[in-house]
């Protein structure tokens, strides 16, 4: 692809926002928009494990699964490199910044989960970019997520769940709000492309 | 060691994608067993927040805030302190006691900090009712605005607390 | 084709493989600290594997750090001075300790995990402290609501406490209870029964504890014991005595008068037992006989809400009001108090109106 890296990168962010244009990675989103501050620690590992496992799935696609011809098999891989990454992560985590360990908690298996990490490498491979394409729309897909889930709950902190009629109360709000969000990012459309 | 580690997400996944991680902790502190021995929730399907939730919607209706009840009982525990083993009459229709056993509880809600386990019975001779409430409780009411779910042992309704204690 | 699917899935098989070598080879390295020496004031040297909390690593070594939430950051109990070692100070402790505590170097033994060498210093009746495989050997019924269990120990077989500490009994899990839990009773019998030690225990509504030993516990069976633990213990001069504890509150003072039945004494001793009716006494025969055993030694219960059916001939109302026949030289009389923290602020109020000195007032308040 012709497109550079460094556009991409800002793409992932605005005009294809894995959350709200994609709606991927909605589980954790829902759930833990509900603080502020958790929000932003499951964001920033969000953003980490992104740019990382883009990166490392990148490399397992060409070097792993292209020449072995099991291409096929390419989710239970990804899926496998994922979960390995967030498991030595999370040990190096402990080992040597236990403040942050404790601070993030139970947030680092989460990520493993989180559906946004695995499309994030299934597209590189569908729109075939090259490595530093990869990481920079790694990079981007995660700060994009970490600004929807931000969004979210900074909303939620201020909405008066009161004034909500019962049936809509929690997900159904949220969920509501995410696609006037997700409009919102319409905008941006047309100003930059990921492929 | 991976393995066990999937099989530990996949079962978290199902309460991951309701509640946060500090949600899904106290409720497993709410159980029986845990804390004490029947639990918090009785036998209330409801999750913690909506019994929270219902519970001052009541006291909105009533006209009472969780903060005065709670300050309520804390007078009638003050009161009755000292009188151990005795009932202690005041206000002309109220007659308290309170009684202390040994040993300390933590609260379900996960924050640093231990509670006496003070019961204080409380009959409001005028009614003729007479209701029970623990440290715990108390704290419960105060800081977390929770009343316990129904059907368990300590679970005081909001609309009797406000009968009695005024 | 066959030969296709077999190749591919060897080399999934051998992808998850290298991941999975790569993994414990990682966890080895990373979560593997190797040996940790934990110094104790100064004096002795520990080796323990590194990882896990200071309060484990020690008890590992036979050291028991006084716990009541089992290690999980709730209670604060098992604070400890660390000197050297020890790593930042963790968001779970700061809640639980005060400015002081932090500039004196404390922490949360439960909290803080043994990732290098670190030094320690802990009051030297810790080394006491010791855990203990027991056998139910005996249960008897005192009144209605109120259990002696006696311990015969198996493992250590002895225990040295002094009369009026306490032990921390594990129980099992049973019926909805899952887990295990820990709860104090003082220890009831006297400190030269080292083979065995008696607890007297009150069911308690909703009581985790409580509720196993009354509804769950047989003869023979084997349970975990921790102690002995506390301040409050008989001290050793020739004050007069003055003894109020009501309900379970008698174990201690039982333990006391056994131990001073044997060892003999002189001291004027009186021993205040409050309760509300005559369903509520028990033992009473027992403290008459230590009123014949010990030179001088007088048991006064005291009834508050004795109804006219029992016909109760004994004193009724407060403790308080009788204290002034029992003192005789308030300078030198010592008490001793095992209660409610409100029974305990309202008979020190009394006794040191009566003049007794504060610090001759020992106390156990249910903490």
């Amino acid at each position: 692809m012709s497109i550079s890296a460094f556009v991409l990168f800002w793409a992932a962010i605005f005009t294809s926002n894995i959350l709200l244009t994609n709606f991927l990675g909605m589980c954790s989103y829902l759930s833990v928009s509900r603080e502020v501050e958790s929000s932003f620690g499951l964001g920033v590992a969000v953003i980490f494990v992104l740019t990382v496992t883009a990166g490392l799935n990148w490399v397992a696609h060409h070097y792993i699964l292209v020449p072995l011809n099991i291409v096929y098999l390419e989710y239970i891989v990804f899926i496998i490199v994922i979960a390995a990454f967030v498991q030595l992560l999370e040990l190096i985590i402990e080992r040597y910044v236990p403040a942050l360990y404790y601070t993030l908690g139970i947030f680092l298996p989460l990520i493993t989960v989180n559906c946004a990490i695995f499309g994030v490498s299934l597209f590189l491979v569908i729109r075939n970019y090259n490595f530093l394409q990869s990481i920079a729309f790694g990079a981007g897909s995660g700060i994009g997520w970490l600004l929807a889930i931000l969004m979210l709950a900074g909303i939620r902190a201020k909405l008066k769940e009161k004034l909500v009629p019962v049936g809509l109360q929690g997900a159904g709000i949220s969920l509501i709000i995410t696609g006037i969000m997700a409009l919102g990012f319409v905008g941006f459309s047309g100003i930059v492309s990921v492929q | 060691m991976v393995s066990l580690r999937i099989r530990y997400i996949t079962t978290v996944l199902d309460d991951i994608m309701k509640q946060t991680p500090q949600e899904i902790k106290i409720d497993k502190r709410m159980q029986p067993g845990v804390i004490t021995l029947s639990g918090f929730l009785g036998d209330d399907t409801r999750h913690y927040h909506e019994i929270i939730e219902t519970d001052e919607q009541t006291l909105e209706n009533l006209g009472k805030t969780p903060e005065e009840i709670a300050d309520r009982m804390q007078y009638f525990t003050d009161a009755s302190w000292n009188s151990y083993d005795t009932p202690l009459e005041i206000e002309n229709k109220f007659v308290v006691e309170t009684e202390v056993v040994r040993g300390k509880l933590p609260c379900p809600f996960s924050h640093p900090g231990v509670y006496r386990k003070a019961v204080t019975r409380l009959t409001n001779t005028e009614l003729g009712l007479t209701i029970s409430w623990s440290s715990l409780n108390l704290h419960m009411i105060k800081e977390h605005h929770f009343f316990e779910g129904s059907g368990s042992v300590f679970r005081i309704e909001p609309e009797l607390l406000v009968k009695v204690l005024f | 084709m066959a030969l296709r699917i077999i190749y591919d899935i060897l080399a999934l098989t051998g992808v998850c493989a290298a991941f999975a070598v790569l993994l414990v080879i990682a966890q080895k390295f990373l979560s593997n600290y190797g040996e940790m020496k934990i110094n104790i004031n100064g004096k002795r040297d520990l080796t323990v594997k590194g990882g896990n909390s200071l309060l484990s690593s020690l008890g590992d070594q036979q050291i028991f750090i006084p716990s009541a939430c089992g290690g999980r950051g709730s209670c604060g109990a098992c604070k400890c001075k660390v000197t050297e070692g020890g790593g930042p100070l963790l968001p779970t402790e700061k809640p639980l300790l005060s400015k002081a505590e932090l500039a004196d170097g404390i922490r949360l033994s439960c909290q803080v995990k043994v990732k290098s060498d670190i030094s320690i210093v802990i009051p030297e009746s810790i080394f006491n402290i010791r855990k203990y495989k027991a056998r139910v050997a005996e249960i008897i019924d005192y009144t209605y609501d109120t259990k002696g269990i006696t311990f015969e120990l198996l493992e250590p077989s002895k225990i040295d406490f002094k009369a009026g500490q306490y032990v921390q009994i594990e129980t099992k899990p049973y019926a909805k209870m899952k887990q295990k839990v820990v709860r104090a009773y003082s220890i009831s019998s006297k400190p030269e029964d080292e083979k065995t030690l008696q607890l007297i225990i009150r069911l308690v509504p909703e009581g985790i504890c409580t509720t196993w030993v009354h509804n769950y516990l047989q003869l023979g069976e084997e349970v975990n014991l921790t102690g002995p633990y506390g301040d409050f213990y008989l001290r050793d001069t020739n004050a007069d005595v003055i003894f109020v504890a009501g309900g379970s509150g008698k174990a201690p003072i039982k333990s006391m008068l056994e131990h001073l039945e044997v060892v003999g004494t002189d001291r004027k001793m009186t021993y205040f037992f409050g309760a509300r009716t005559t369903k509520d006494l028990y033992l009473t025969e027992y403290m008459q006989h230590f009123e014949k055993a010990l030179p001088d030694f007088t048991y006064v219960p005291v009834l508050s809400h004795a109804t006219p059916e029992e016909n109760w001939q004994g004193k009724t109302g407060f403790v308080m009001p009788f204290f002034k026949d029992a003192i005789r030289d308030p300078k030198n009389t010592e008490a001793y108090l095992c209660g409610s923290p409100g029974m305990i602020a309202a008979v020190t109020k009394s006794l040191v109106e009566h003049g007794l000195a504060a610090d001759k007032i020992y106390y156990d308040s249910f903490g």
